[in-house]
């Protein structure tokens, strides 16, 4: 197992090291280059100078990028060009609330949407099994803001139960104040992902239970409800982790909307903000984080099919 | 083997009886049936063959009688177990027959069994479901259990998945499987058709042995009557979803009284010497939604005439206890009979003659 982690660890290390020089080369795509974004419009020929040494842009382009490499693999990405503070004092504060949501907006998504998939894929073809149906495309059709905005309506300015815009506190800290604040966004994210869910689980749900093995089970008395929790069930699950996988990896960078909504302190604010003000060592920062969150997910995910599937050889 | 003569009045019912017995699946607004009202008896350790080629209704025959179609599959007619209806029967009474009174295999064992569960997992679960057993009980028995299907290295096998193993060992963990339950019958569907010769022979032998063992029934389905012949103490031959012909084995094979089980064995392959003058149909099954008016056979027999498109022929007796649904019947028994009298004075071996190779065959490939 050991072995298996490591060597799935070796196997990203060239795949880092190509997008961190994609990362890295950005600067250049930025509209009057680095320094332009530093110095100004009207800055002259000595202050342009200046900042270009200051930047090291006057060295050979593979020293900075080394430069670059060395200083991020410490998680240093230099100062934000807007607030002058430390990239990484920015996303450090922003990281803890972004996996807090994704946390609590994943588990609303699998709270709704797995009974959601059993039912419908129990009862395929029932009204149940409409209804159901409906039910996630409407989860998936209404847009976030403007759920998020009726969440908002209902619960804070009509029935005063919840804060309309949501500080971050940490859970550990004070779970109650924290629980409060992360419900409605929380709510917001996870409906529309219990959709995407419960449809992918259904369907696998349903094509599980045709398989020859269901049979077998039947043909030797097992029951209905064993049937779908223990052998169907177990099946279907190996396919869902990875699109589970992809949904928490999807909250890290991608809850823009939402986190607009309810105020919400997100890396993904953070790092539209930063591509609005140009802020490109900001961005390099809130993308190299959310690079490594995805393929950490990715390798969980991996190890997690590994110790289920035993297909799948990892020693 | 010692059973009770079929028919036998005053002594128990028969083990298992189909009467009557229709499939017809839902499509859309209506229904297409695809078996035909049969009637089938099974006695208690009787060996049942049923052939036919793939797509006359003999996996859908079984499986309906179990329920174990889902709701798409209707049924009508009665199954009866040991006299009493199945469809009267609560989930849990039928969850305890299958498997428990009646053990099913079926084709293709490596997906019959589940991907992701220990082999002594998918043991256990029937253990503990028709003999109460868990935790080390149970662990022996499986042990035991596949010891007596040959699987060697059973303790560290009981541990392994299905795709560690090999397909004609997965067979023998189905089989044990089904032995689990102490069934009265076991219900093979084309247990060795997704195996190799050797592999299959050994799985008949094994079945056989375990017969001889525990007087189970056997309900063999295929569509090689070859693999029938072997193991079989009656067979049914079924086409379009209706029996055709059933008899007891050595008169079927002796003396095959409808046209399509002379194709069946001409479309045998034969080792030595014998050359049976009998023609191997062409053509293939009618769909179940495109069937021929009358005789379902009529596209492709032989010996068809006009008035075999008038009305579906119904089984009649050609013999001790051996029947046959052909409306040529007379006609034809004649003609055959004479036809063996030629070949006779030819000394070329006749239908009558043929003697069943089968068996030896089979002893050559495991040996
Ligand atoms: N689930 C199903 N839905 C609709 N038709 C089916 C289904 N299963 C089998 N059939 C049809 O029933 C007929 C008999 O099938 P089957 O019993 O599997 O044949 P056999 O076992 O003799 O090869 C075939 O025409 C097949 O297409
Ligand atoms: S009834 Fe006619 S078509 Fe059908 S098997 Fe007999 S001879 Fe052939
Ligand atoms: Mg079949």
């Amino acid at each position: 197992m050991t072995g298996f982690i490591l060597r799935r660890l070796a196997q990203l290390i060239p795949v880092l090291l190509i997008a961190s020089f994609a990362i890295w080369a950005m600067i250049f795509a930025v509209p009057g280059g680095p320094v332009g974004m530093m110095v100004g419009e009207n800055a002259t020929p000595e202050e342009i100078a200046a900042a270009t040494r200051k930047l090291g842009l006057d060295r050979p382009i593979p020293v900075q990028y080394f430069n670059w490499l060395t200083h991020a693999v410490t998680g240093d990405f230099g100062q934000s060009l807007h607030s002058r503070d430390p990239v990484t004092k920015l996303i450090g504060e922003r990281l803890p609330a972004t996996l807090q949501l994704a946390l609590v907006s994943i588990l609303v998504a699998l709270v709704i949407g797995i009974p959601v998939a059993i039912t419908g894929a129990v009862k395929e073809g029932s009204w149940v099994d409409r209804l159901l149906n409906g039910w996630n495309a409407l989860a998936l059709g209404v847009p976030t803001f403007w759920l998020g905005i009726l969440l908002i309506l209902l619960f804070s300015v009509e029935l005063r139960w919840l804060p309309s815009a949501s500080r971050y506190v940490p859970l550990w800290e004070d779970p109650n104040q924290a629980l409060r604040s992360l419900i409605l966004p929380g709510l917001t994210l996870g409906l529309y992902v219990s959709g995407i869910l419960a449809r992918f689980l259904k369907a696998s749900l349903v094509s599980e239970a045709r398989a020859d093995y269901v049979r077998t089970a039947r043909a030797k008395g097992v029951s209905e409800r064993q049937i779908v929790g223990h052998h169907i069930m177990q099946n279907a699950l190996l396919p869902f982790i990875t699109i589970v996988g992809l949904m928490v990896a999807n909250f890290i960078g991608g809850a823009v909307v939402t986190e607009a909504v309810f105020t919400y302190p997100g890396l993904g604010r953070l790092l539209i903000q930063a591509i609005s003000t140009r802020d490109y060592p900001l961005i390099q920062g809130c993308i190299v984080v959310i690079l490594v969150i995805y393929m950490a997910i990715s390798l969980i995910v991996d190890i997690l099919y590994a110790v289920i599937d035993p297909r799948i050889e990892y020693r | 083997m010692l059973h009770p003569v079929p028919g036998s009045t005053g002594a128990a019912p028969p083990l298992l009886s189909l009467e009557d017995f229709t499939v017809a699946f839902a499509q859309g607004a209506g229904r297409t049936r695809v078996v035909h009202g049969i009637d089938l008896t099974l006695q208690r350790g009787e060996a049942l063959g049923i052939v036919g080629e793939s797509g006359c209704g003999k996996s859908v025959t079984w499986l309906a009688a179990l329920r174990l179609l889902g709701k798409r599959a209707v049924t009508t007619g009665r199954v009866l177990l040991n006299g009493r209806d199945l469809s009267g029967f609560s989930e849990r009474e039928l969850a305890d027959v299958r498997g428990g009174r009646i053990g099913l295999i079926f084709q293709d064992p490596t997906s019959c069994l589940n991907p992701i569960l220990r082999i002594g997992t998918q043991i256990g679960e029937a253990l503990r479901l028709h003999r109460g057993l868990t935790g080390k009980a149970a662990e022996r028995e499986a042990l035991r259990l596949l010891d007596r299907v040959g699987i060697a290295d059973a303790p560290r096998r009981l541990r392994q998945h299905a795709h560690e193993l090999s397909g004609g060992m997965n067979q023998r963990v189905m089989i044990a499987i089904a032995l689990a339950g102490e069934p009265d019958v076991l219900v093979a569907d084309e247990p060795t058709t997704a195996l190799d010769a050797t592999i299959q022979a050994q799985i008949l032998d094994l079945i056989r042995d375990i017969r001889r063992d525990t007087g189970m029934g056997l309900v063999l389905i295929s569509h090689d009557l070859g693999v029938i012949a072997d193991l079989c103490d009656r067979v049914a031959v079924m086409y379009a979803g209706r029996v055709v012909e059933t008899a007891a084995t050595q008169d079927l094979l002796g003396s095959p009284r409808h046209p399509y089980t002379r194709g069946l064995l001409a479309a045998l392959p034969s080792l030595e010497g014998p050359r049976v003058r009998l023609t191997p149909v062409g053509g293939t099954v009618p769909s179940p939604d495109a069937m021929p008016p009358g005789c379902a056979f009529a596209p492709r027999c032989a010996y068809a005439e006009a008035h075999c498109g008038n009305g579906i022929p119904v089984l009649q007796p050609a013999g001790t206890g051996h029947l046959s649904a052909c409306r040529r019947l007379d006609a034809l028994m004649g003609e055959w009979q004479r036809q063996a009298a030629r070949e006779a004075g030819r000394h070329d071996p006749v239908v009558q003659d043929l003697d069943w190779p089968n068996r030896d065959r089979q002893r050559e490939l495991s040996a």
